[in-house]
């Protein structure tokens, strides 16, 4: 190829854009998937649209997973029609602190963490996000906090789910010929 | 570039995830105890039929639009015992002692209450869209 460095990092950066926007459209579509499967117990959330914003995470960088989790969050509930809804706010509150938890123990422990480790802090935090936002808006009553040992089980196996689905995602996204530089910097 | 699935966490996210585990596990062993009830309150709409103290036995009949509804109060639980009502629901719920619980005979229009020593229970209990 004949194409000066300048062009190069342009190219990197639409790159990075465009691939940005696959990860919301995709994270969007398992948001939107997930509120379809039945779900017996209200707020057992498999948090499927994760794996997008830690693939994001370790592959882009913090800011990235923000610009995931968030576009998600908001799009996701403007296409269900729930934007806005107490739905919405746990959803949001859940998702807030989840990524808050993901992003801190990323910077922290850049060095150690991996996709599962993250994850899995980001499921419990999502599951005591929501919680906390449950009760603190909209059911005031002390039995709230009888499902929460269930919920952080569930939270804790969807979250080591999640962290592997990411880092395979991440592997072979990496081997792909478009991430050539990233693979470069990640060593 | 096949791994097992424990190859992919790094030794950190293994001690990360057993600790967790740990506190999650430790989540179910603490007893969230339920404060015991004080007094019952029995409604009917939006008016209070009947206050009582759980600690003094009685059995108290009231009545609602279908007839009397037979209940009692024995060993700080409420339950009641004959309802005039179609399905007897409200007999099978048993007994209900804790702060916040709720015994209700829809078809007689009664609700009844347990509220607790502190002024909780007063204010609303649940909000939904």
């Amino acid at each position: 190829m004949t194409s000066s460095a300048a062009e190069y990092t342009e190219l990197e950066r639409v790159r990075r854009r465009v691939f940005l926007a696959l990860f919301i459209a995709l994270a969007v579509a398992l948001h939107t998937f997930e509120a379809l499967l039945p779900n017996p117990l209200p707020w057992f959330r498999l948090g499927l649209a994760n794996i997008l914003g830690l693939t994001a995470l370790f592959i882009y960088g913090v800011r990235e997973l923000w610009i995931v989790s968030i576009a998600r969050i908001l799009v996701g509930s403007l296409i269900l029609g729930n934007l806005f809804s107490p739905g919405f706010l746990l959803s949001l509150s859940g998702g807030l602190l989840a990524t808050l938890l993901m992003a801190t123990s990323y910077r922290l422990w850049q060095a150690k963490i991996g996709p599962v480790g993250v994850s899995v802090l980001g499921a419990l935090g999502h599951a005591g996000g929501q919680l906390l936002i449950a009760w603190l808006l909209i059911i005031r009553h002390p039995s709230v906090w009888l499902m929460l040992p269930f919920f952080l089980l569930f939270s804790l196996i969807s979250g080591i789910v999640n962290g592997l689905a990411a880092d395979l995602l991440r592997e072979s996204l990496l081997n792909h010929p478009a991430f050539a530089r990233l693979r470069k910097l990640a060593g | 570039m096949k791994r097992i699935w424990l190859q992919r966490l790094t030794a950190f996210d293994r001690k990360l995830v057993l600790l967790l585990s740990a506190l999650v596990f430790l989540s179910f062993l603490v007893p969230l105890r339920q404060e015991a009830g004080a007094r019952l309150l029995v409604e009917s709409g939006d008016k209070t039929l009947f206050v009582a103290s759980l600690d003094q036995p009685q059995l108290v009949e009231l009545s609602g639009p279908l007839g009397l509804t037979r209940f009692e109060i024995k060993d700080g639980a409420v339950r009641v015992l004959s309802s005039p009502c179609p399905n007897k629901i409200c007999i099978g719920l048993g007994a209900a002692r804790h702060s916040g619980d709720l015994l209700a005979c829809v078809p007689n229009r009664l609700v009844f209450r347990i509220a607790g020593k502190s002024a909780e229970g007063q204010g609303y209990d649940l909000l939904s869209r």
